[in-house]
């Protein structure tokens, strides 16, 4: 216990120091006597900026409204993924029918879907959604599938020699055997929510972090702008956080837990 | 009685296609009811194949194997396995694994607790029922999937070298465990090895197998008396099997 005690307490402290050197590094230079705040604007003028939007509300309106976005087309991206890759990864008849799609809708990136969503459904809330969920549901599907094809065969085996019909396999064997690369889906679907959000609202938004990214553009706030910019990082940091400790509740069982 | 009788069987591997394999024969065989047998032969043979139809985990290219008559198509619960690899479910602790088999039959809380604690302690692992697979040692791990299989209550077990990769001493022990379990009862085993003192020490017949194709080369009945201790592996009358047989294997 006292090696591992170590060993988690020199990560912890290497990622602080890290993130310290980088903050330190920054005031540094904004401390410079010829630097141009409004290129690099000091800490001091993005806390006043936090402040600002924290207080008229506006921040908080714009968190609601994104993580509401990133709710929505996660849950939605993810589960689509789930179901359509566990028959695609199961069935042979489904992998035949939908993998060459699949494959082919694969390298397209999710925003350039973007034009054609404004033309079929506008630029209201469902078309933002909808980039969103077609963003998890891309990335998550493909982690499902491989999780379903890389089930050790002897599993399948064992179960079916107990009896197991094909059903059975799949729900008591083959879907918990995919867990590892399932939930992993769900992380990266997560970080791709995140990406797509801002590029998403950047287009078309009245309200949202990224809204607040291209207000700061146009006025020329990069106080606003950076202090937009740490919100997002750090909201996307304490989510994966929040999505590795499920995981190691979830993967107890596994040799590799994180 | 469950009997299994193989007959007439021949696989081929790639069946009319240039470069086709035939693994195994025209075998025939009889495996009496609660009788233990082993098949065995140097690698490549197709004894492993010749298991694996019996389990009805693929169909022989010809000829057919029954048990009680009945025609061997897919798998059922009637022909439990024990594998080579490691197949104990990872997820599940020792107890779930134990119990997978009637759970899958819907069996109440009450029914899979009882059985649960029957086999842990049938197989030696009692204390180790919330443990993860993941905390156990290869030996123990055996103990799970003999136990598991056990706990399903199949008519026939078929084992895949199971003790293959374990160490020579428990390797031992875990053949005289199997062998006490065996006793208490009584279903008919068909366990392949390619380890000579294994076969003699467990079995009441062992099949040598021919390599390429598989055939039945000699059907040796060892007559040593039971129940077996380690002793009788320096008896005359087993050193003089593993003479006959290392002969066969030999060439």
């Amino acid at each position: 216990m006292a090696v591992i005690d170590t060993l988690r307490s020199r990560r912890l402290w290497l990622g602080a120091l890290s993130i310290a050197t980088v903050f330190a590094v920054y005031i540094w230079i904004t401390n410079q006597p010829d630097n141009n705040p409004a290129l690099l604007p000091p800490i001091s003028d993005i806390l006043a900026s936090f402040k600002t939007n924290l207080t008229s509300g506006s921040l908080l309106t714009a968190l609601g409204a994104s993580l509401f976005r990133i709710a929505m087309g996660f849950f939605i991206g993810t589960t689509l993924a789930l179901i359509v890759g566990c028959l695609v990864g199961w069935y042979k008849t489904v992998e035949y029918l939908l993998d060459p799609l699949i494959e082919a809708l694969r390298p397209i990136p999710p925003l350039a879907y973007i034009p054609i969503i404004i033309i079929w459904f506008g630029i209201g809330e469902f078309s933002r959604v909808l980039i969103i969920t077609i963003a998890c549901f891309m990335v998550c599907v493909v982690n499902v599938i491989a999780g379903m094809k890389n089930v050790p065969q002897v599993y399948v085996d064992a179960a079916s020699t107990m009896g197991a019909s094909r059903f059975q396999v799949f729900r008591t064997v083959a879907v918990p055997a995919a867990t590892p690369f399932i939930i992993t889906g769900y992380r990266i679907a997560l970080a791709a929510a995140w990406t797509t959000l801002v590029a998403s609202e950047l287009l078309a938004a009245q309200n949202g972090l990224g809204f607040l990214l291209q207000e700061g553009r146009r006025y020329f706030l990069t106080d606003q702008v950076m202090m937009i910019i740490v919100i997002i990082g750090g909201c996307a940091f304490i989510m994966d956080r929040v999505f590795r400790k499920i995981q190691a509740h979830l993967m107890q069982w596994s040799e590799a837990r994180e | 009685m469950p009997e299994i009788i193989v007959d007439n069987l021949t696989h081929t591997f790639g069946k009319g296609e240039p470069g086709a394999l035939t693994v195994l024969d025209k075998i025939n065989l009889t495996f009496e009811s609660g009788s233990f047998n082993s098949i065995i032969g140097t690698s490549g043979c197709g004894k492993s194949t010749l298991l694996k139809m019996m389990a009805g985990l693929f169909t022989p290219s010809d000829g057919q194997m029954t048990l009680d008559g009945e025609v061997i198509e897919a798998t059922d619960r009637r022909r439990g396995m024990v594998f080579q690899q490691d197949a104990v479910f990872p997820w599940m602790t020792v107890a779930k694994n134990i119990s997978y088999g009637p759970r899958l039959r819907g069996a109440s809380r009450s029914e899979q607790s009882e059985v649960e604690a029957k086999w842990t302690e049938m197989v030696g692992l009692k204390g180790f029922e919330d443990r993860w697979p993941r905390e156990l040692s290869g030996g123990m791990r055996k103990r799970v999937d003999i136990g598991r299989v056990y706990a399903n209550d199949p008519d026939v077990l078929l084992m895949d070298e199971p003790f293959g990769a374990l160490d020579a001493q428990t390797k031992e022990r875990m053949q005289s465990d199997l062998l006490k379990t065996w006793q208490k009862t009584k279903k008919t085993v068909v366990f392949v090895t390619h380890d000579i003192e294994e076969a003699i020490f467990l079995s009441d017949k062992i099949i040598v197998l021919s390599s390429r194709p598989g055939r039945v080369h000699h059907i040796e009945e060892v007559s040593l008396p039971r129940p077996r201790n380690d002793e009788m592996r320096l008896t005359e009358e087993f050193l003089a099997i593993k003479r006959r047989l290392w002969g066969m294997l030999d060439h």
